[in-house]
Order: C-alpha cells, then structure tokens, then sequence
C-alpha cells in the first residue's frame, strides 16, 4: 500500500508540473494587448504600454519568468495580481475568498448529500408511485430547465415569500439559507437519481433475489447489501468535490453577491492576468489530483474487492 | 427564429413608445416652471425639503469589483467614485458646476493661463481609515509629490497621457527615466533624475502652503481637469513610497483627506464611508455614512430598493417599461446627462478587400451615415423620449464652453452637423449609388477586388466573391442588447441602401475584448464610446488624429491633423475651439466615425434629494451636501426641484 502511495504521489506531481508549466507557457503566448483593459489600452501609447510590461517582467523570457515565479514560491510568495486587482497579493486574495466559498460549498454539498441520498432512497422505497414521481419530476426541473430561471425565481419571489434577505451578508446568518440551498439543488438531484438508479440495478441482482428468497428481510437486504453496494460508486466522486468546493459557483456567487472564488479563473483568463491564473491553476490541479487520490483511496476501504496493492 | 422575433417585438415596442411620445401641448401638461413666476418656483421646491428630517445614512451598491484604491495607477472606473469622496483635490464644483475652493483656499493664474497657483489650507491632517489624524499634514509639498509620484515609469500610473504633456518638464522626466530602466541611457544615474525632479519638473512649493504649476500650453480648462483627473490629487509621498506595492490595495493601507474615509472594505462585496471627524468642511456634510454593497444584477438592485434595503437604484430601458402601471411609476426619474457618445467605428486597414475599396470612399462613408435612424436605435436606451440622447458630434453638449459661455458644439461647422436629421434614406441610397459608379464595373465587380476569405480569427472567418453586395462584418459581443442594436443597424442600412448593394453580417462573439478585435483589427464596423473628460476639446480629438492612440480604424486624415495642431497652437481659448470645431465637423461629415448616441441610460428612482450634491460634470459623484428622504422621491417633486435649479443655475453662471 505504501508503495502504491508513493508511486501515485509521484505521478500526481507530474501531472500537476506538466500541467502548471504548460499552461504557464502559453500564457505567455497571449498577444502583450490583452494584458490591459480596454480603456487603458485606449488612454496610453504603444511606448508607455512596453514601460509598463518591462516594469512588471512581462517581457523576460517565459523561462526566466518561469524560474522568477517558483523561486517565489518556494519562499511562500505567490505574487501579486496584474490586471483584475492590480498589485493586491495573489495570497491575500485567495486568503479573503476561499473560506467563504469554501464554507458554502461544505454546507451545499452535505446538504446535497443528505437531501440526494434521502430522495433517492425515497425514490427507490416507493418506486413507480407517488415519491419515485415526485423525486423524478425534481430531477427533471431542476436538470431540464436552465438553472438561471428557477435561481432567479428563487432569489426574488422565495426570499420575499419567506422574508430572507436577497443577498448575502456575512452578519446576517438567514442570509446563508437560500445560496446554499441553490447550490445544493443540482447536487441533490444528482445523487437521487444515480442513488435511485444503483440501487435499481442491485435490487435485480441475483444475489439479492437469492438473499431474499433464503428468508432474510427486505429491510435487512436493503441496509446490508443493496445500499450498501449502491453507494460504493458514488463514494469515488466525493473527494472530487473538493475542486467544486474551492472552485465556487459563478453564477450563484454573482446572484447572492458572494465575495468568494466563483468565476476568479475565468475572470483573470479574460483579464490575461497570468500571475493570477497560474496560481489557481496550481491550485486547482493539485487538488484534483488529490480528488482522484483520495477517491480510489476512499472506493478501496468502503469496497473490499477493491485492492489498490501490486498482487491484486 | 425565437430570437428574431424578440428583436422584432423589442424594436416594435421601442418605436410605438417613441412614437407615442410627442412634446406635450396641452396646457395641464406644460413645464410647472414654464407657467410659474421663479420665485413661485422657488418656493414650491423649498416646500418639498422643508421641515423635513433627512436620513443620515445613504445605502447604495456598486456593479463590479473595487480592484484597488490607488488612484494613480488604477484604470477601473469604479474606483473613481470612491476617491472623489475621500481625497479631495485643490477645488471642486459647487451645485450648479461653477468652481470653488476645496483644499485651495484660492488659486489666480497668470494672463495666458501656463502658471496656476494654488493657495492651500493651512492645519489639515491626514486620517486613516479609522478616522483618527495623522502625523502627516496636507501641504502644497503634497501635491508636488502626487507629480512626483506617477512621473516615475516604476508606479505604473495610469493614463498620464495629458497631464504628461501638459506639466512642464514632466514629459521628459518620465521617458528619461524610462530609458535608464530600459538601459537606453547608460550615462546617467536614476537617481540622480529622481533628484533633479524639483528643477526639472514645472510644479513646485513656492511655501508650504503654496503650490504652483507650470504648463506647457494655455489651459484654461485646467479647473476642470483637476476635477476630473485623479493624477491631480495629493499624496504623502513617504508613506506611499515606504507601502511601496501596497499602497492603497485596500482601506487601511492610505490615507484620506476628503468628507469620507473608507472606514470598512470587504473586497467584493461592501464599503462603508464615514463622514471624516477632521474635515475641514464638515458643516456641510449631511450623510454621516455611506454603505456600499456589491449588486451585479440589475434586477436585483430593483427589488432591493423596492424592499427599501438601498437608497438608489438604476433604471434601464425594459425594467422602465415593466415598471409602467405600478405603483413605482411615480418614482422614475430620468437621468441628467452624459458627456460619453456612442460612435460607429469603422476598419480603414482590415483583411475584408470589399469592405476594404468602399469604406476608403467618401459616398459610401457618407451612404451608410445617412442609413442610420438615430432615433430607433435611441429608443433602444430611452423608450419615452429618445430624441435626448440623440448626438451627432464626438464632443457632447453642454461640456465645453468659452469665455463668452459659447458652447462648443454652436461652433460652426459643428453647429451645422449636430443640428443635421441624417436619418435620410434616400440620400444614403443616392451616396451609394454615386459610390458603386466609382468602384465597379458595370457587372456590379469591385474594381480591383479579388475573391477570396478574409481572416478575421478568432472572430470569425468568411469568403468573399470580390463582387455586389459588399459584405460588412460587423463585431459585437453576444450580449442580448447589443444583439438587438446589431440587428437594427442591419435593418436600417440594409433598407437604406439596399440589400442588392450590402451584406450586413453580424458576429456576435463572446470573447469580445479591444485585444482581440479592435486592436488587430478583426472587424469592419463596431461600436463604441467615447467620453469629454474635461472642459476642453483637446481630451478626445488629440487622440484621434491619423497616428492617435484612439485611431482604432487606422484612416489617414492629414486635413484633421493640420486643424488639431492649429488648434494646439491657437493664440486664444475661442480660436482653439474654433479650429477644434472645423477638426472635429472634418472627421464627422466625411464620416470617418459615426456618432449617433449619448452613452445615457435611461432612469433612476432615488431617496436622495437632486441638486443638493456638487455638480460634478467630469469627476464623480459626490456625496458631500446630499440629502436623503425617508421617502422615495416622486416624479412630480423632481419636476419642481428641477424647474428651481435651472432657474438658480442660470443665475449662478450669469453671476461667475
């Protein structure tokens, strides 16, 4: 096991240079115009512009910005923002931003596990009747039509309904209720219906047939074996959602008003501010491989024919 | 097919709306000033705030992210608002726009206005973001040093174009220090420019209290441009440079000298001002704190202020037309006015060679402004009364006046331009017909075109037959407004001069930045805006000539550039803005760009009571003097407050 830990560790750190470099590199790639906005390309000349670009080191070659950039980081400095906040610590930023989208994301994500994990049980207990139409009928709302709709619906009309506030506010704990509830929506429905599929599928197995049929109860089947074996490939995709924790949601955080990382890479690609992408793409890689790790670690204990060892 | 027909019922809508709002002729529907003696006026107005308790704290929100507070380096708008409450400058306006002391107790310049002093209050500290005084105090030292400050290359700051060029010595300080840190001059130590700045830079302390700076040109637009640009206010300089990096990223890393210091900031989401404890003019303000939140949505900020959670909020168009009927109807108020004009521009350098032969021709240029029904494409922002946003010129009325309160725009041959209808289909059909004997043969092929495709990637990528129709990219982003606006300019052109002659093709592409299509000129029509920063002319149009930086279309006009170097080099402020006026009239009839709208956007509904803040035309709002109601205002008490101001607006400008 311990070999196969460190062989896995090892090949995470590849990927995760090769994919730091290489996005590294063709950030440099990127024409000098775009690391300026718009008005200020308008506002200044070409010569003031080059100025600005030697100033910041844009114009090192990529491998010289590439040595400057892991030499500071291997002294915890991660730079500053170029163009999306300007001269603010990269490691700041991310310092203000990533617990509250952390903290949302736990929040919607044990919400989704237990309200996705409760319907679906729901839809399989009462399958083909009232709660396998009504979880269903959910489903299909929630992925069928698009999402902006019923946000919107529920950030106007449910907070007015209910008399919670529109946006979030730190100080006001009831202002956490219906984000977290609207990034919980599409996971619920997600572990519903693959809960509700699986379990579908094990209810048909001969082995539960045969266990049932040998006299045991349907509730002790269902609790030992068929949720039981259910779960197992959902469990795999829970370390994953790690990413989606730190990575935040960009239209969820822009409706509420979130101060948290949702949409931070897409605005710094668009912004070309490649000390702030790379960073995050760092991280984000990182904790990827570290999501796929953690998931087949996590498959291998919950599942015992699983062996992750040479001889298995 | 969805699509097209929202545009139809938008653009139908739009037109029956403009439509149905002639000028009022009934006599119940007449201006209340118009009817009323000025002093009656007066009193309606006064009965409105008096003996009314105003609320001392203002909600407000902004739309996008504060990058940053340095108000030297940051090129984001946003920021502006902020530090027009915080740093205050040497004067300001007062509320009817007309100039009066800020940290300037008075200023005098010299008779050909190249030499401004500037008499500084005595005893003012600067605050921290928690209000308390510093050790430092305001001087004219101060204002040196804000000089000092962005004429080093290494603080990055941020359009320094004009006060570069127009501060004595400042221009040549800047780029000598650039070419030692570029190692262009290897003869000279950085450090000993840096110290040569006070003899080589023209602003200096005559005393401690007196700052005076020497121009290289006549401005008597000076004022104002201290108003607008953030590069004229102060700073203490040690503290800046010991920040270094730092300086100002957030509140507690600056310090203030204005009504308000930014007392709470929370990146992305709130602000809060506090009225500043030291001012030296603290009987005039009225909001004791400004509680700012960060609402993207529009429609967010509407529900919210109906919930009366904020104190402001902004109107578009169709939130406007949904809110007709209810009980908020009486609470939208239009917007005042805005200095920013949306143009056309077009590509005189581009890959499309049929677009490439006719837009280098003068009918055809002339052909596609006369298409345009300016009026539509106005309804677009402003359903009810479109015909004022409509502008012609690039400079926007009312923002530059001479000496004798001429406006700019009654300059001849401007005057002619702005007063012109160029909705005149016809004429556009005739110009390009005049334009098709010009550049084709009598088998409709564009002389001296070949067939091929034209690169215009990542935008898009499209063949050509080098024949009738001429085929026009036009780029914009995929935002549905602008979809909408698109496909009006399509209609419009396409039905002016004929769908035989042109093939109006719209990108709608969501990777739109000045990067990818405006700078490498991956277009051959789109539209943007353009705004008079200051009270003078020389802002926009010396940014226009053939090598200019805002020449985007990349023409050749040497006729535009001879006027605007004899307007740089005119004796007097009217013989300036006359050759300004025959430069600018030059771009615009030939249509070389093509103004057809002011950037204002349509309404607002409001706690705060108009007219009591300063008049800030090219800086931003200021919250100093502002007050706020416990109530929304009304449409109706807008009217009487409006009706008051122009009646005392004219007198205070008659009076200057």
């Amino acid at each position: 096991m311990g070999k196969y830990i460190l062989k896995r560790t090892l090949n995470s750190l590849i990927t995760v240079v090769i994919v730091f470099v290489s996005v590294f590199m063709l950030l440099r790639l990127m024409p000098l115009s775009g690391y300026f906005p718009q008005e200020m390309l308008k506002e200044t000349d070409e010569a003031t512009r080059m100025s600005y670009l030697r100033n910041q080191g844009l114009l090192d070659h990529p491998v010289v910005q590439l040595g400057r950039f892991v030499a500071n980081l291997f002294q915890g400095d991660l730079g500053r923002s170029l163009t999306v906040y300007p001269k603010v610590p990269i490691s700041t930023l991310l310092a203000e931003k990533i617990p509250i989208t952390a903290a949302f994301g736990f929040s919607s994500m044990l919400l989704g596990i237990v309200l996705g994990l409760s319907l679906g049980l729901l839809m399989v207990r009462f399958k083909d009747r009232w709660g396998d139409r009504l979880g269903t009928g959910y489903i299909l709302i929630v992925r069928a039509i698009p999402n902006l709709i019923y946000l919107f619906f529920i950030q106007v009309w449910v907070s007015l309904w209910l008399d919670l506030p529109m946006v979030f506010d730190k100080d006001i704990p009831s202002s956490w209720i219906l984000p977290v509830i609207c990034l919980a929506l599409g996971s619920i429905a997600w572990y519903a219906l693959w809960l509700r599929r699986f379990m579908v599928d094990e209810e048909n197995r001969d082995y539960v047939k045969f266990a049932l049929v040998k006299g045991l109860p349907k509730k002790q089947v269902w609790k030992r074996h068929v949720f039981k074996n259910a779960i197992i490939p959902l469990v795999i995709y829970l370390p994953s959602d790690l990413l989606f924790i730190i990575s935040g949601s960009l239209v969820i955080e822009s409706l509420y008003s979130i101060p948290g990382t949702g949409g931070l890479l897409t605005t710094a690609i668009k912004s070309q501010d490649n000390n702030l992408v790379q960073v995050i793409v760092l991280m984000y890689a990182i904790l990827s491989v570290i999501g796929v790790f953690l998931g087949d670690l996590l498959v291998a204990a919950v599942d015992p024919r699983i062996k992750l060892t040479e001889e298995a | 097919m969805k699509r097209i027909l929202a545009i139809l019922l938008v653009l139908a809508m739009a037109l029956s709306v403009a439509a149905c709002q002639e000028k009022p002729v009934t006599g119940e529907n007449q201006d209340p000033a118009a009817s009323q003696q000025p002093e009656d006026v007066a009193n309606a107005a006064q009965q409105i705030i008096e003996g009314k308790e105003f609320e001392r704290v203002y909600k407000t929100y902004f739309t996008s992210s504060y990058a940053s507070f340095n108000y030297y380096s940051t090129a984001y708008a946003t920021v502006r608002e902020i530090i027009a409450n915080c740093i205050d400058g040497l004067v300001e306006p007062n509320t009817y726009g007309v100039y009066v002391p800020s940290l300037a107790e008075s200023w005098k310049s010299n008779e050909d206005q190249t030499v401004w002093t500037f008499k500084i209050r005595e005893g003012l500290k600067w605050v921290d973001h928690t209000g308390a005084e510093t050790e430092y105090e305001v001087t004219a030292q101060d204002f040196v040093d804000g000089i000092r400050y962005i004429g080093d290359p290494l603080n990055g700051a941020y359009s320094l174009r004009v006060i570069r060029n127009l501060i004595s010595g400042l221009y040549d300080y800047y780029w000598t220090l650039d070419d030692i840190d570029s190692g262009t001059i290897t003869d000279q130590k950085r450090e000993d420019v840096v110290a040569s700045f006070d003899e080589m830079v023209g602003v200096k302390a005559v005393d401690e209290y007196t700052v005076e700076y020497t121009l290289e040109n006549s401005a008597p637009y000076f004022l104002s441009l201290i108003e607008s640009s953030m590069l004229m206010l102060p700073v203490e300089y040690d503290y800046a440079v010991a920040l270094g990096d730092d300086f100002a990223v957030d509140n507690e890393h600056m310090l203030y000298c204005g009504a308000y210091y930014v007392s709470a900031f929370e990146r992305d989401k709130a602000i809060t001002l506090t009225a500043n404890p030291n001012y030296w003019d603290k009987e005039n303000i009225t909001i004791d704190t400004i509680e700012y939140q960060m609402i993207p949505d529009g429609t967010t900020s509407l529900e919210m202020f109906k919930r009366g959670e904020i104190d402001y909020a902004s109107v578009e168009a169709e939130a406007y037309l949904s809110l007709q009927g209810t009980e908020w109807e009486d609470n939208l108020l239009p917007t005042s006015h805005s200095f920013s004009t949306n143009y056309l521009w077009l590509d005189f350098a581009g890959e499309n060679p049929e677009f490439n032969k006719f837009i280098n021709n003068e009918n055809f240029r002339k052909a596609l402004m006369y298409s345009l029904n300016r009026e539509s494409l106005a309804s677009l922002r402003e359903p009810v009364d479109p015909s004022r946003i409509l502008r012609n010129t690039i400079n926007a009325e009312g923002a530059i006046y001479d000496s004798n309160g001429v406006d700019y725009t009654d300059y001849s041959p401007l005057k002619e331009i702005k007063e012109t209808d160029y909705n005149q289909p016809e004429l556009a059909k005739q110009y390009m017909e005049a334009a098709i004997k010009e550049l084709c043969d009598e088998n409709g092929n564009i002389i001296g075109c070949e067939a091929g495709t034209v690169d215009y990637l990542p935008v898009c990528s499209f063949d050509v037959d080098g024949k009738l129709p001429v085929t026009i990219c036009y780029v914009g982003t995929d935002d549905e407004s602008e979809i909408i606006m698109a496909q009006l300019f399509k209609a419009m052109i396409e039905e002016s001069i004929g769908a035989e002659y042109i093939d109006f093709q719209i990108q709608a592409y969501s990777g739109w930045t000045y990067g990818t299509v405006a700078d490498p000129l991956n277009y051959d029509i789109y539209f943007d805006s353009l705004s008079t920063g200051y009270a003078d002319p020389s802002g926009i149009l010396t940014r226009m000539t053939t090598d200019g930086a805002e020449n985007v279309g990349k023409y050749d006009v040497p006729e535009y550039d001879a006027l605007i170097e004899k307007a740089l080099n005119a004796a007097t402020f009217e013989e300036r803005l006359q050759y300004f006026a025959e430069a600018e009239a030059y771009l615009c009839s030939n249509g070389f760009v093509i103004p057809f709208i002011s950037s204002l956007r349509g309404y607002y509904m409001s706690y705060s009571v108009p007219y009591t803040s300063p008049l800030t035309l090219y800086g931003n709002t200021k919250y100093k003097g502002t007050l706020v109601m416990s109530e929304p205002l009304t449409k109706a008490e807008f009217e009487t407050l409006d009706a008051a101001y122009e009646i005392e607006r004219a007198e205070a400008l008659s009076a200057k």
